[in-house]
């Protein structure tokens, strides 16, 4: 019995790891930024069983969350180049430069699918005393320090935001941390916070419930999902130039993953995000699909991390300038 | 109070380290942020360091004041020989999990352990470590997914292997 | 309300259904008693394995996952005085002695009967007052919460043993311990000394693994040659005298599971240990002293963390707000079943209110005769010999200590912790303390941070806020009135008045 069990383990280590065109030919190993529950997590979640299908191998997915997902990063890339890890992940890495949380981002990675992106939304108390942005930046001029505006630590979209709205106007609020969208979310309706910036798809069923009002959505034009809110650049235009901007969700493997194993990966990632289930989850959720992978995508990080670097250095956030890394002005 | 009123042996030492160790982590506390505000990050920290080392030097004070319990030595009553070598061995099982993988060394662990606590011979040992090291395997590799450190064992190829063999995932 | 009744019964009428939820209960149960599996765990998982399932299905496996799980701890924090789960800490604190002196089965019996009250009470309580007890629960401010959690730490009074001040000194360790990591509100590094793997801070489940399972294994080791307690196995299910003796001190500590499950970012585990204080302040003479074996110390966790499962379900079911992380995650499932789990979901899908108000209840049935049947196999492990049943606790904590972050870290962590537990509990320091710091940390930290921000960092203006909000000042009034009851003061006053 053990002599057949060892045989097999035998054969299968000499099919497997020199002939990649077996690939996959085990299980793979996902590794999800952000805890279990989140938006990025539920989104990897939903995605993987198509993909799974399409490549006829599972993925095992874990959560690794902590230090802003930089421990999921330097996880991922501290293991082999083989296609067999995938980082599952948000927006994050690309401030990590700027932020002081490590070298590693994803320059050295793979983009395998870019899966979808979200745009942000200024939300504020049911009762607040204003309804617009024009009317809130007014009102804060007015009353210096009372507004509470809630954060999720530095990196984090509201952080991102917040520098993007005081780059134009001045707003001198009171800024009150919290770990994550959901707290923060509680906290608005139970009156510890005032406004908040956050994904549309996090607060759309608020909002739709009269919990909490959409002041502003932070994008060039208003979003299908919630007619009637003026975009952010019909008082302040100058807003422009930072926009279209909002956190994404993607999959990446290491830097110098065989081609074979790339191929394959971004095909069934590809599939699967087509999925009317998966297509469907999105539009709910208020994501917008992107499916992009390949150069496509690198340039979209590019630009993405040149316009986030330079925001919040500016806004005096960062620790390091993005000059240091290279990172071009947008 | 029915505290002990004699003092063990090392006692002395561990109440003077964890003093040590706190008055280290005031310092390292203080850094954090230093007195910057009462919101900063290095703030909570710094109150509780300062609890731990207060707290601390009192009970170094109280053991050192009491008498040492003359009847008690440390490799009897504080640390026997057994729980020291057990300890040794938890601690090279952890240090060779990675390198050599989940199955072998807790294997070898198991294997050890038991044949130096019971007594009863190498097919008692051998038996138990190996049915209990598969149900363990069956519960947390197979029904839960988690990914134990592999070493030099090809889990996933033999797996994947046994998943052809039955038919499971066609491309 | 016809439709209601409809809707509740079909997870009890439907044989698929019902089926799975015995299979998410027994299950849960186990996963719920292996320490480092986590219902949490176990319920994300399902995400993906039950995608393409009706979302029914899929919601009576998670729910009977749940209920089992948070039940399942307290089975390893009888029996070997490891608990399994976090909710299951205070458990082991009367739970293990009794196991000590043979009362196993009486031990378990009890806590199952107490689980099921509980749990029902949590229910019953989601079922009528859902709406309300949310928006109360949406009320606590941060303020609310640092005060909350300091009440919480109090508890250090009753958890110290013999020395008051040792017991101080391992909540402050505790409470370090909650902070080393990156500060998950400015990510400013608190005590990693420049280490990545640091970053993440110190699994509270492996210090917990490592202080209660390898430090229990090694004081174990001294009496490896001693025959394991015979457990008598006279009494399994408690008689109805003394659950009736038991009613009004669980009446009570399950409306503190409750609410405590109610409140977004607290669970059943702090649940669980406020009850335990609670029923140590309010039980005059115990039979046996609490710490020793103390029935009422059993009682009182037991049915706080059970109740807080339904707890955690108000907040869920009435707006979309997560009570803990299990219900966080179910949130998720819902979504990935193309349901809205938000503030709608009560007006748009009503008849999920009554299905999983069905589904928990037939969960907290099947959890009475799963916990009921079975005591004497499971009495048997305490029976083992020890020189086998110690290498395989040793082994069980490594695996578990892994599997909660998958981090080879987190098992150095658990090693170090179980050395120092060794040494602590043999120098007289109590490690309950140790691990309600690391607990209560986080909360006390962040939102004492965020209650001085919200006040321009001005103490008389928080201060203030606290005297003028009805709920502050009853939660602060609470703290001070513990506070000054543990001090030796009060005890002199007490004995003054007695004599």
């Amino acid at each position: 019995m053990t002599r057949k069990i060892l045989g097999a383990a035998v054969a299968a280590v000499l099919t497997a790891t020199p002939v990649l065109a077996d690939f996959p030919a085990k299980d793979m190993q996902g590794i999800i930024m952000w805890g279990a529950g989140g938006g990025t997590d539920v989104i990897m979640r939903a995605v993987t069983p198509h993909a799974e299908k399409a490549m006829g191998a599972k993925v095992v997915m874990q959560n690794m969350s902590g230090g802003v997902g930089a421990i999921s990063v330097k996880y991922t890339y501290a293991q082999k180049a083989d296609g067999y890890t995938l980082l599952m992940g948000a927006e994050n890495p690309q401030l990590y430069k700027v932020m002081g949380l490590g070298d590693v981002d994803y320059a050295d990675f793979i983009p395998i699918s870019m899966l979808a992106r979200g745009v942000p939304v200024i939300v504020a108390q049911s009762d607040a005393p204003f309804d617009n942005f024009r009317e809130m930046v007014d009102y804060i001029e007015a009353n210096p320090k009372t507004v509470k505006f809630g954060s999720t630590g530095p990196g984090g979209l509201p952080s991102v935001v917040n520098a993007m709205l005081g780059s134009q106007v001045n707003l001198d609020v009171t800024t009150v941390p919290y770990n994550g969208d959901g707290p923060a979310m509680t906290a608005l309706q139970g009156g510890a916070i005032d406004v908040f910036p956050v994904v549309i798809g996090a607060a759309l069923d608020h909002i739709n419930a009269g919990r909490m009002k959409a002041i502003a959505v932070v994008d060039t034009e208003a979003n299908p999902a919630l007619p009637g809110v003026q975009p952010i650049v019909e008082d302040y235009a100058e807003y422009a130039t930072y926009l279209p901007w909002g956190p994404f969700f993607g999959i990446w493997v290491k830097k110098d993953t065989p081609e074979e194993a790339v191929t394959t990966l971004q095909a069934a990632y590809a599939d699967a995000l087509d999925a009317p289930e998966f297509q469907a989850f999105l539009d709910q959720r208020g994501f917008t699909p992107m499916n992009i992978a390949g150069d496509e995508a690198q340039e979209y990080l590019d630009r993405w991390q040149s316009v986030s670097s330079w925001l919040v250095y500016e806004s005096g956030l960062a620790k390091h300038s993005p000059e240091k890394f290279d990172i071009p002005r947008p | 109070m029915t505290e002990d009123q004699t003092r063990k042996p090392g006692e002395a030492f561990f109440a003077v380290l964890l003093s040590v160790g706190s008055i280290a982590a005031v310092w390292n506390a203080y850094g954090i942020s230093g007195f910057e505000s009462l919101s900063s990050p290095g703030a909570f920290p710094m109150a509780v360091a300062a609890t731990m080392a207060i707290t601390s030097i009192i009970i170094a004070v109280r053991t050192l004041q009491k008498p040492a319990d003359r009847h008690a030595t440390f490799w009897v009553d504080v640390l026997p020989i057994p729980a020291a070598i057990i300890t040794v061995f938890i601690v090279l099982y952890a240090i060779a999990l990675r390198p050599l993988g989940f199955l072998p060394t807790s294997l070898i662990f198991l294997f050890v352990t038991i044949l130096l606590l019971s007594r009863k011979g190498i097919i008692f040992s051998a038996s138990v470590s190996v049915i209990s090291l598969f149900f363990i395997y069956i519960v947390f590799r197979l029904v839960f997914s988690v990914l134990m450190p592999e070493g030099v064992v090809p889990e996933r190829e033999i797996l994947a292997f046994f998943g052809n063999l039955f038919g499971g995932f066609t491309k | 309300m016809m439709d209601a009744f409809l809707n509740f019964i079909i997870p009890w009428t439907d044989p698929k259904l019902l089926m799975l939820v015995a299979l998410g209960t027994f299950s849960g149960i186990y996963v719920g008693a292996i320490p480092g599996l986590s219902v949490t765990m176990a319920v994300s998982i399902l995400i993906s394995f039950t995608f393409s399932w009706e979302v029914y299905e899929a919601l009576c496996l998670m729910v009977g996952i749940y209920m089992g799980g948070v039940y399942g701890g307290s089975r390893t924090a009888v029996l070997l005085n490891i608990p399994g789960a976090p909710s299951a800490i205070a458990t082991s604190f009367d739970g293990y002695p009794l196991a000590q002196k043979g009362e196993a089965g009486e031990a378990i019996g009890l806590s199952t009967t107490m689980s099921f009250v509980g749990g029902f009470i949590g229910i019953a309580v989601l079922a009528v007052a859902a709406p309300m007890v949310s928006e109360f629960a949406l009320r606590f401010q941060p303020r609310d919460y640092m005060l909350l959690a300091i009440l919480g730490i109090l508890l250090v009074g009753s958890l110290s043993g013999d020395s008051l001040v040792k017991g101080i000194f391992a909540g402050s360790l505790g409470l370090l311990i909650g902070c080393v990591g990156l500060d998950p509100l400015t990510a400013q590094e608190r005590f990693t000394f420049g280490m990545i793997d640091l970053w993440g801070g110190i699994s509270f489940v492996a210090a917990m693994i490592g202080m209660f399972g390898v430090a229990e294994a090694l004081i174990q080791l001294r009496y490896v040659d001693k025959t394991a307690v015979k457990q008598k196995l006279t009494r399994i299910v408690p008689s109805l005298k003394s659950v009736r003796k038991y009613l009004p001190l669980s009446l009570q500590t399950s409306s503190i599971g409750v609410i405590i499950g109610a409140l977004p970012g607290t669970g059943g585990d702090i649940a669980a240990l406020m009850a335990y204080d609670h029923a140590k302040r309010v039980t005059k003479d115990p039979k046996v002293p609490f710490g020793q074996g103390a029935k009422e110390g059993l009682v009182a966790p037991e049915t706080a963390n059970n109740a807080a499962v339904g707890g955690a379900f108000i907040p869920m079911i009435t707006l979309g707000i997560p009570g803990d992380a299990v219900t966080a995650i179910i949130i998720g499932a819902l979504f990935v079943h193309g349901l809205n789990p938000g503030p709608m979901l009560m007006i748009e899908q009503p008849q999920m209110f009554w299905f999983i108000v069905g589904c928990l209840t037939l969960a907290n049935v099947f959890m009475l005769i799963f916990g009921l049947t079975g005591v004497r196999i499971f009495t048997k492990i305490v029976e083992m010999p020890r020189t086998v049943m110690i290498p395989l606790i040793l082994m069980l904590s490594i695996v578990g200590a892994f599997a909660v972050n998958n981090s080879i870290t987190d098992v150095y962590w658990m090693l170090g912790f179980g050395v120092l537990g060794y040494f602590m509990k043999l120098y007289g320091y109590q490690v309950g303390p140790v691990i309600l710091g690391v607990i209560l940390s986080t909360l006390i930290d962040e939102n004492w941070r965020r209650a001085i921000i919200s006040e321009q960092e001005s103490l008389p203006k928080l201060l203030g806020g606290i005297l003028t909000s009805p709920l502050s000042l009853v939660l602060f009034l609470a703290v001070v009135f513990i506070f000054v009851s543990q001090t030796p003061l009060w005890a002199r006053f007490k004995a003054r008045r007695k004599a």
